[in-house]
């Protein structure tokens, strides 16, 4: 029954994995920055939480303000950072550079602020078991990053806002001439990527507890899960995040934890020399 | 062995994504002259250098070059095959001077990689200053002698053009693509460009060249290729080609 | 006295350090944070080397510069075929691979608690044992280290580099092996890093997997950005000022818990400041 265990935990983690993935891939997609911050976002938002619930604050308001106030945050590093460098003609590396820079100065105020060590999280919803064997704060993460995902699918086909992502993302050159306003849209997307990171930040940190430097981890195998899925499929993305934490999962029967992250690099090198452009690739 | 399997381009198809930008596009060409690839605006001739010399992988057909074949193969390998190319935005490199732009394109070059380099630093030294005595002579042959040690960004738009010519001599190529080598030159300098094309000519080296400008055409092509939509629709005499009125409705929707 | 000699002998094997990321960031132009990995690899395979008995010193450190080199090369050979952004995933999971390792492989590294007792570097009858004599071992590698990197960047071969880096296309129009190039800078940035790593494994006769990590890797970084991209004087300028930064903190009370975030924390921030406000560094070249 290990391996059944294995297999469901790995889905709730995937799926929370997927909300990472999707939340990168639009951001990635539409500015083309290699956001690494990223992984700081989705880690603060655990600390966030945190604090708010140490406050009293009942956990789903805790969830909400964070991923406010890291849509705020996000924004902020693309109106600041990002189009500051754009503007200046920086060089695609320094950008990745600037990004990194981002993510240090995050993990580290985090680690000065609250502690370098693992902090437990105890919310309200811990320790209560619940069917399959998994926790309350489990179940709700399977059904908010699902719903998180379903929402993301529909807002990216449907809305206008989200029809005018996808064509400034199609189409940078053009969409500057034809006043589709990309640098406003930037501003728009860095913010709802950040929020829907926020989400599965803390309720992984709710689920796993706190520590400010695993997040570069997660974002690794997100980012592998969406080249894997082909740039450009909401649904590759997810999928394949699902797909690859249920591996590392299954693969615990075999090795230890800390190679996991082998088992995930491997997979992505063999995309890389068999099959680059992903699985559901769009273009 | 015919002079028409000098170059020859049989059946390639390029699209990208809605657009057919070459279609069933084929011609041959023979050595030693000067051949003007012209038409309209979006006929495929940049795209047709993109398919020769490697920086595009045609859908489908073959490209051949004397007894090589060309197809599939990359731009550093076709280059040394023969056929190398300039561009229309010139990508001359901006932070060398002129002698430095022809001699970054000589081939062969002793300390191009790092053992010789470290290991053998007076040879390195010494071919260098062959090179540049190689280089200073093909400069010498495109008359830009006087500004060698001048950057690029202090040159003329004339001198440029020059130089970017004087770049493709020194990979050694015998046939040079040349992508609209007087665009935007009048007057003298556009008159120093056609002679070194005749020039170039004389000491056997064959041009295929992009070019907009019927005079240039007129004044120094041994052939004419007319593309349109991708496909090549006629190949002639300069003569044959401009009086066509067929073409010229095609070309200018008028007369010439 | 001996904390200067301490000082100046880390900041000569960062400047080895700074090299070889300055090659393969600065001038080539390749996103890397997985440089500390390859530092860590020429450690361990020396400490292992000298504590075991396996061989000496200078065939050891031949061995960790082989190796490093071979990884250097197998690392960034997939990724340069394809797009850019690849890359800084493959950086990344080699990294962290790496610190996976060196935790994990304890029968070979020693685990988490590190490989203490390294002998002191032997060769030619002498013995490396003092911090004078340390400091003379990595001021001569050094001096080495930036001579070769002079004569590289000189030579034709760094002429082609930075044309690749300006425009690779036109490079490639003209008949040069880009790849080829790319993969021996590469190579030369391995060879440098493992080299460094040898000789800071003899000098503090200590190493454990947190002096190789990612942290150490945006050090590296931040090296190069603030003293200067793709110039010789900048591999120095960097490691001059990064390394006496923890000195200058030391008159600020940090408590000790915070006192590694708050450096950290720095280095990102000089990081943002610098592509933002001196791209150039202080005496490089714009990245």
């Amino acid at each position: 029954m290990l391996a059944l265990n294995l297999l469901i935990n790995g889905l709730v983690t995937g799926c929370a994995l997927g909300v990472v993935a999707v939340s990168f891939q639009l951001a990635y997609s539409t500015t083309r920055i290699f956001h690494v911050a990223h992984a700081g976002i989705y880690t603060l938002a655990g600390y966030l939480a945190f604090s708010m619930v140490e406050r009293g604050l009942p956990d789903p308001f805790a969830i909400i303000i964070a991923a406010l106030i890291c849509a705020a945050l996000g924004a902020l590093i693309q109106y600041a950072l990002y189009a500051t460098l754009e503007r200046r003609r920086a060089s695609h590396l320094s950008v990745l550079i600037a990004s990194l820079g981002v993510l240090a100065v995050i993990q580290n105020v985090i680690s000065a602020f609250y502690s370098p060590n693992i902090i437990p999280f105890t919310s309200a919803w811990r320790g209560q078991m619940m069917s399959l064997g998994l926790t309350e704060v489990q179940v709700a993460t399977l059904i908010v990053c699902l719903a998180v995902f379903a929402a993301a699918l529909l807002f990216a086909r449907l809305t206008p806002l989200g029809k005018r992502i996808r064509a400034v993302a199609s189409n940078p050159f053009l969409a500057e001439i034809t006043r589709l306003r990309p640098q406003q849209t930037y501003i728009i997307v860095m913010a709802i990527a950040s929020a829907m990171v926020a989400i599965p930040g803390a309720l992984v940190a709710m689920d796993l507890g706190l520590q400010p430097y695993n997040g570069t981890t997660v974002l690794l195998t997100a980012t592998i899960a969406v080249i894997a899925g082909g740039i450009g499929s909401l649904t590759g993305a997810f999928a394949l995040a699902v797909l690859i934490t249920v591996l590392q999962n299954l693969s615990l029967l075999a090795i230890s934890g800390e190679w996991s992250v082998g088992i995930t690099f491997f997979i992505f090198l063999i995309f890389m020399l068999f099959r680059p452009t992903g699985l559901f690739a769009q273009r | 062995m015919s002079a028409t399997t000098y170059l020859t381009i049989s059946g390639v198809n390029k699209r990208f994504g809605g657009l057919q930008a070459l279609r069933d596009c084929s011609f041959s060409i023979g050595p030693g002259k000067i051949i003007c690839l012209v038409g309209p605006n979006g006929a495929g001739k940049t795209t047709v250098f993109n398919a020769i010399t490697g920086f595009l992988k045609a859908d489908s057909g073959e490209v051949s070059f004397k007894e090589h074949r060309l197809t599939g193969k990359r731009p550093q390998a076709i280059v040394r095959l023969g056929v190398a190319r300039t561009f229309q935005n010139l990508r001359l490199f901006t932070d060398l001077t002129a002698l430095d732009n022809v001699v970054s394109a000589l081939p062969d070059q002793f300390g191009e990689e790092p053992i010789g380099a470290t290991f053998r630093p007076f040879r390195t030294s010494r071919a260098q200053k062959a090179l540049r005595d190689r280089a200073a002579a093909i400069l010498s042959d495109v008359e830009l002698s006087a500004r060698s040690d001048d950057f690029v960004r202090n040159l003329s738009y004339g001198e440029q053009k020059l130089l970017s010519i004087g770049r493709v001599l020194a990979t050694g190529a015998e046939l040079l693509l040349l992508d609209e080598p007087t665009s935007g030159l009048s007057g003298d300098a556009l008159e120093s460009v056609m002679a070194l094309l005749r020039r170039l000519r004389e000491q056997g080296r064959s041009q295929l060249v992009v070019e907009h400008n019927t005079r240039v055409v007129q004044q120094i092509a041994d052939e004419v290729l007319f593309l349109h939509q991708g496909h090549v629709m006629a190949q002639g005499h300069p003569q044959t080609i401009i009086a066509d009125p067929a073409l010229a409705e095609i070309y200018f929707g008028g007369a010439l | 006295m001996d904390f200067l000699f301490s000082y100046l002998t880390l900041v000569a094997i960062f400047i080895i350090l700074s090299l070889s990321t300055n090659l393969l960031v600065g001038i080539v132009g390749i996103f890397s944070v997985s440089q500390a990995a390859i530092f860590g690899l020429g450690a361990y395979i020396v400490g292992y080397c000298l504590v075991n008995d396996v061989m000496s010193f200078l065939p050891a450190l031949a061995v960790a510069a082989l190796a490093s080199l071979v990884l250097n090369v197998l690392i960034t050979l997939p990724s340069l075929r394809v797009s850019g952004d690849y890359f800084v995933v493959t950086s990344f999971g080699i990294q962290l691979l790496a610190t996976a390792a060196f935790t994990n492989l304890t029968e070979i590294t020693g685990g988490a608690s590190g490989m203490p007792g390294i002998p002191p570097a032997e060769f030619f009858g002498l013995s490396f044992d003092s911090g004078f004599k340390n400091f003379l071992l990595a001021a001569i590698a050094a001096t080495i280290a930036s001579l070769w990197f002079a004569l590289l960047m000189r030579a034709p071969f760094g002429r082609l580099l930075r044309a690749i880096r300006e425009d690779e296309l036109a490079v490639a129009a003209f008949g040069k092996n880009v790849l080829f190039a790319k993969v021996r800078a590469a190579a030369i940035a391995g060879v440098m890093a493992g080299a460094a790593g040898g000789l800071y494994a003899v000098y503090l006769s200590f190493i454990d997997p947190t002096t190789f990590d990612l942290n150490a890797s945006v050090l590296l970084l931040t090296m190069v950005v603030l003293g200067g991209a793709r110039t010789l004087a900048g591999s120095i300028v960097g490691p001059l000022v990064l390394l006496a930064l923890p000195q200058l903190l030391t008159f600020i009370d940090i408590p000790t818990t915070t006192a590694a975030a708050v450096r950290q924390g720095i280095y990102g921030l000089l990081l943002i400041l610098f592509m933002v406000f001196r791209p150039q560094g202080l005496v490089g070249e714009k990245l």
